[in-house]
């Protein structure tokens, strides 16, 4: 187990350098096709070159490689690798810490995150689960075409549905009924306030979750499916156990392996969904912050971001691995 | 980027806390409630504002978007500030300004004033401040405000095209800054500028506290200012909290105790104004059509001229059709604007007829365009003058990325081609700055403007005036010796009255010329909540006057 | 999203009912025998067939010009057949009807391209990770999961920056051309473990190693023998994905990085009526949403039912 740890870990850490090295490359050859982010800094005016120098020293975008197209930078990159390995994350364009904007950033990305998980978790399994137990009556037909529905129907409608329908009364009646600044009042404040991260994230978390909870409700329900015909439940059954002692010890307990799985590597795809729903909820997140920087070229800020997110996705990646290990007696650590 | 249009919904709202009172309706999240009252603030009162995301920094020197101007106009006082009806500049830090030549300024500054920390608000806090933003290494985003001053270029270094550099700047003072006594300053400009003492005001020109400089790093979120408000706390990206300044000794200051603004992604914060967390916001334009039907509302609702002038431009560096004023005129006379106002931006524009916006700054009239109205007719016939439009090719519309212009912008065009039968196409390009400054564009282009300071001269000068006879102008290839004459002879004019009339002459070149369209006016417009009253919206900024407003309880 | 929380290869696909199987010839006819049976899949075809004809020929079903709109037009209520704009016009005047027909073309197209692209690279890359392991695989597992890590949506919004200059015309595959590179680039994993999977698999079968004994060249044991096996469960992942790259592109649109403008496509033409639902012109929203969902119910109804009649375990 320890060798297969180590070998999972440094390979992991290979994929994270690989990963960095792609986005380094990519947001490189951004800067060198389309020209300089430091021009945007002017606006209207047109700078002269001593004012363009001046502001690309500023940005740290002086080094003459990224005006040469197809010279892939690598002198930035060592030093930016240097400096990540003594905890240097380096500044955004207009030098605010990168370490200051994750930590400010990441904490209500993580809530959302955990809203959303539970929510996937409690649909993908409930629903799931009453699907594969109902199999092909009503009951698996209705889950399954709603799990498409919910699949088809783009996040950005709901959440502007919910904002600018339901959030107002929703708000208003909470108010009227529990009070101002009641906990209900904030459930349905129309965006995200920062001196109630939880109760406001709350709603955003569970439409995003809503959103995503399609892909697991599939999973969870072919899964079980597949167990209800695997031996050890035949087995199980034909030992006289209760029906619902099969259930709960042999069909759900084998199909959460998949599922948990799933969640890790679903933690990157979540941020797609956090990019609209940070923006359109007013959160100040992860999602929305890297938009922002991909959209002004911040190399710097993207890269500080990407790599502390790739690094907790390989971690994540890791721990599913060894708890997949651990979990299924079939996979042996080579 | 850059200065944006006064449309960028800044919302703000305000709370009063005054504990006896019961409650009304819009309820505020803040602790307190009560019924809406007369006139007059409570100094516990907060006032909740909403500010966009993009607010990097609270640096005077380095500030030059809407939202960080409207922070520091609470936070720093200028040497003058600007009446909220004719916008013209009054003294409030200075005692005079006074110049013979309007080459040589002399400004007296009001004594013992200090800056929160308690230093002395003296002509050294002006220089350092003034210095620090011209010397060119620094890259403030306020740097070529300084240009008009003597000394200016030596703060410049000087690069090669690889971006290396091949001078350093030889001074990092302005020569041409002079400080006589501790109250006493002295501005030599490169040439006489009538227009300068109109400029003072602008957050560029704010003092800065020794201390500021010692670390500017701190200072740019935590700014020490010397206006009525200190800023508290900076979550950025989240929030910001101001409150009032008690040793504040001038006159300007609302009596209302702490501002909170709350940092928006994009400006999509009508919801939050319903729900009664914010007091001041602008709807969509999906939403426009019930807030104006709902009687209450409306009762609720100021309007005023705003300063943003959206034209097209061509690039007349290019060969093209576009080089014949005939062609630019069928366009011109091609575009729906008020059909395209109403059906997409209803209220929050207005169609445009002149190169300076009327209402806004001395000098702006409107109607100095004569081909601004839509007149299909007309159109077609000016186009077949130019000559037409070469068949199968189509006309590209070059713009930045932003939602609402790429809106507007499609709309243009099919207007254009329903009338002209000219194909065409947008090019939505997030490099819009760049490659305008390569001139690289090969159609006609989307340009905005948003003064600087409120004298027509802004509109013109800087946009259409380069010196150089053989190119013309960087952005767009124009260049008229007639206009460049207008000009300076409005520059060198002995009073601002005589200069603005002068800068009136140069407008009617352009008019002749008609290097651009002018397209659209931006229209500033809020709704407010009950909270608050003596709403007065600054004709410039287009924001609300926060030093005029009154909170009563929420 | 093409859809990555799918199928680690281990990890189940649906058991059907066991239906009695026809003593049949081919794998194909076989399938094609059960899915005839169910009228739902019927149903889905003809709406897929619907769109897809839609798509092909939209003047079969419009004959205004989708680009030409009148601005003193806008926002006009659906009239019904026979009226001049039968679905209405959006806010820029163009007639809806015109938009949706012709919006079809690109969203259906970029669908099938990204996932026969993905398809395509997929299974060559599981295909030869899965026969030859050593470096191969190593290099092919390797990248899997680099491109597993960077989240879709900013190596999207990153590509489709770094390629933004590059001269796009106006073409049917020109407008999607960027939006499908992308999607492709990060939408091949999924068959690609699939692949390698079901590839290990078979390698060991007797007739595979039969066949290799006999002294048939890799590339004739891959494609006749190994690839067989391995296609069908992947077969079954194409209808879904196909659903999940149209909801995808209204996604980007959304974020304005999808299909450019003036091109329209559903993911577009929401995005744009996304804004007005509230305003009380829910119609702008609610026909090309329909569309959208149609055609991805269909699809994944057609999904359903050919992992139904594919599945392998079954025979």
């Amino acid at each position: 187990m320890g060798r297969y740890i180590l070998r999972r870990s440094l390979l992991g850490v290979g994929t994270l350098l690989l990963v960095m090295f792609v986005l380094h490359l990519l947001t490189t050859f951004a800067i060198q096709l389309n020209g300089n982010p430091a021009l945007a800094f002017f606006g209207e005016k047109v700078p002269t070159k001593s004012q363009l120098a001046a502001v690309e020293a500023r940005f740290g975008l002086d080094d003459p490689c990224y005006d040469q197209t197809g010279n892939p930078c690598l002198g930035p990159f060592v030093e930016r690798l240097g400096q990540y390995a003594q905890g240097d994350f380096g500044t955004n364009l207009r030098g605010r810490e990168v370490t200051d904007i994750v930590a400010t950033a990441a904490p209500n990305t993580l809530k959302l995150f955990l809203v959303v998980t539970i929510v996937w978790f409690v649909l993908g399994m409930g629903l799931g689960t009453a699907a594969a137990r109902r199999r092909d009556r009503s009951a698996d037909h209705g889950i399954r075409l709603t799990s498409v529905l919910i699949d088809a129907f783009p996040i950005f409608v709901l959440l502007l549905v919910y904002r600018y329908v339901f959030a107002v009364p929703l708000s208003g009646w909470a108010e009227d009924t529990f009070g101002e600044g009641s906990l209900p009042a904030l459930w349905f404040r129309p965006s995200f306030d920062d001196d109630h991260p939880w109760a406001t994230l709350l709603v955003p978390g569970i439409l995003l979750g809503l959103a995503g909870s399609a892909a697991f409700i599939r999973l969870v329900r072919a899964s079980q499916l597949e167990s209800y015909a695997g031996d050890h439940v035949r087995t199980a059954r034909s030992r006289g156990l209760n029906e619902r002692h099969v259930v709960t010890h042999h069909v759900i307990r084998n199909s959460a392996v998949p599922v948990v799985t799933a969640v890790g590597l679903t933690f990157t795809e979540a941020l797609a969904g956090a990019v609209v729903t940070e923006g359109m909820m007013n959160i100040y997140g992860m999602g929305g912050v890297l938009w922002e920087a991909v959209r002004a070229a911040d190399v710097a800020l993207i890269l500080g971001i990407v790599t502390i997110l790739a690094a907790v996705t390989v971690v994540v990646m890791l721990v599913v691995d060894i708890a997949y290990a651990a979990l299924d007696p079939r996979i042996r650590y080579a | 980027m850059g200065r944006r249009a006064a449309v960028a919904a800044t919302a703000t709202a305000v709370a009063l806390v005054l504990a006896s009172c019961s409650g009304g309706g819009g309820g505020n999240d803040d602790e307190g409630d009560g019924g809406g009252g007369g006139g007059g603030s409570d100094p516990d009162a907060t006032l909740n504002l909403a500010l966009s995301q993009d607010v990097e920094t609270l640096l005077p020197m380095d500030s030059n978007v809407g939202d960080n101007i409207s922070v520091l106009d609470v936070v720093y006082d200028g040497l003058v500030r600007y009446d909220p009806e004719t916008t013209e500049p009054y003294n409030y830090v200075a005692e005079s300004v006074e110049t013979e030549d309007n080459t040589v300024w002399t400004i007296k500054i009001k004594p013992d004033l200090t800056f929160q920390n308690g230093e002395p608000v003296d002509a050294d806090a002006f220089a350092r401040a003034w210095n620090y933003a011209a010397y060119g290494p620094n890259a403030m985003a306020n740097n070529y405000f300084f240009e008009r001053i003597t000394g200016y270029e030596e703060m410049q270094g000087e690069t090669d095209d690889d971006g290396n550099v091949t001078k350093e700047p030889e001074a990092d003072t302005l020569s041409g800054l002079k400080v006589v006594d501790p109250q006493t300053l002295e501005v030599t400009l490169t040439g006489p500028f009538a227009g300068f003492g109109t400029m003072l005001g602008y957050t560029g020109f704010f003092p800065i506290a020794q201390e500021c400089l010692d670390d500017i790093e701190a200072c740019a979120v935590q700014p020490i200012g010397n206006g009525p408000f200190q800023v508290e706390k900076w979550d950025q990206g989240v929030g910001l909290t101001a409150t009032r300044w008690e040793d504040y000794t001038l006159e300007e200051t609302p009596e209302y105790g702490a501002i909170e603004w709350t940092e928006y992604t994009g400006e999509d914060n009508w919801p939050d104004f319903e729900a009664g967390n914010l007091d001041f916001a602008v709807p969509p334009p999906a939403e426009q059509q019930a807030a104006a039907g709902d009687p209450d509302l409306q009762e609720r609702y100021v309007e005023g001229p705003g300063a943003a002038l959206t034209y097209m431009a061509f690039p007349l560096y290019k060969d093209g059709p576009w080089k014949d004023v005939e062609f630019r005129k069928a366009i011109s006379l091609a575009v729906d604007r008020q059909g395209i106002i109403d059906a997409l931006l209803p209220s929050q524009r207005v169609p445009a007829d002149s190169w300076v916006v009327p209402d806004v700054v001395p000098g702006g009239t409107g109607g100095t365009c004569e081909w601004c109205a839509f007149d299909p007719d007309a159109a077609k016939a000016a186009l077949e003058k130019a000559g037409g439009w070469p068949d199968g090719e189509k006309l590209t519309i070059h713009l930045g990325q932003d939602a609402t212009e790429q809106e507007l912008f499609k709309a243009v065009g099919d207007s254009i081609q329903e009338t002209l039968g000219i194909p065409y196409e947008l090019d939505a390009t997030p490099d819009y700055f760049a490659r305008r400054g390569a001139r690289d564009f090969s159609g006609p282009f989307r340009a905005n403007w948003f003064p600087d300071y409120p004298l027509n001269e802004n509109y013109l000068a800087p946009v259409y005036a380069s010196g150089d006879a053989k190119n013309g102008n960087v952005e767009f290839g124009y260049y008229s010796a007639d206009f460049e004459a207008a000009v300076k002879a409005g520059d060198e004019a002995a009073t601002l009255d005589e200069a603005v009339a002068q800068y009136q002459e140069a407008e009617k070149i352009l008019a002749t010329d008609f290097p651009t369209i002018p397209l659209f006016v931006a229209q500033n417009t809020y709704y407010y909540s009950e909270n608050v009253s003596n709403v007065v919206l600054d004709p410039f900024s287009g924001e609300p006057k926060l030093r005029l407003l009154e909170v009563t309880n929420g | 999203m093409p859809d990555r929380t799918a199928p680690e290869p281990t990890a189940a696909t649906a058991t059907p009912d066991a239906p009695a199987v026809d003593a049949s010839t081919s794998l194909g006819g076989d399938a094609w025998r059960r899915l005839r049976r169910r009228p739902d899949v019927i149903a889905a075809a003809v709406v897929v067939v619907f769109f897809a004809v839609m798509a092909a020929f939209p003047r079969l079903f419009t004959s205004t010009n989708p680009q030409s709109c009148v601005i003193g037009d806008s926002k006009i209520r659906p009239q019904g057949l026979g009226g001049e704009h039968p679905l209405g016009t959006d806010v820029h005047g163009c007639d809806l009807l015109a938009q949706l027909v012709h919006g079809a073309r690109p969203s259906l197209t970029l669908a099938f391209v990204v996932v026969g692209a993905s398809l395509l690279i997929g299974v060559t890359l599981g295909l030869l990770a899965g026969y030859y392991l050593g470096w191969v695989d190593t290099v092919v597992s390797r990248t899997i999961e680099v491109f597993l890590v960077i989240p879709l949506l900013l190596a999207a919004l990153l590509l489709l920056t770094l390629f933004r200059e590059v001269s796009v015309g106006g073409g049917t595959f020109d407008v999607i051309l960027l939006p499908a590179l992308v999607l492709t680039m990060f939408g091949w994993m999924a068959y690609a473990r699939y692949v390698r999977a079901a590839t290990l698999e078979a390698k060991n079968l007797d007739y595979v190693t039969a066949a290799r004994a006999l002294g048939a060249s890799d590339l004739r044991v891959m494609v006749r023998h190994v690839l067989p096996n391995a296609i069908g469960p992947v077969t079954a992942l194409v209808p879904t994905a196909i659903a999940g790259v149209i909801s995808t592109e209204a996604v980007l649109a959304f974020l304005g990085i999808g299909v450019r403008p003036p091109a329209i496509s559903w993911g577009i033409m929401i995005t744009n009526g996304a804004d007005w639902v509230t305003g009380g012109y829910a119609y702008l929203l609610l026909y090309p949403l329909g569309c959208l969902v149609l055609t991805v119910l269909a699809l994944v109804a057609l999904g359903d039912a050919l992992r139904d009649a594919l599945d392998p375990r079954l025979r």
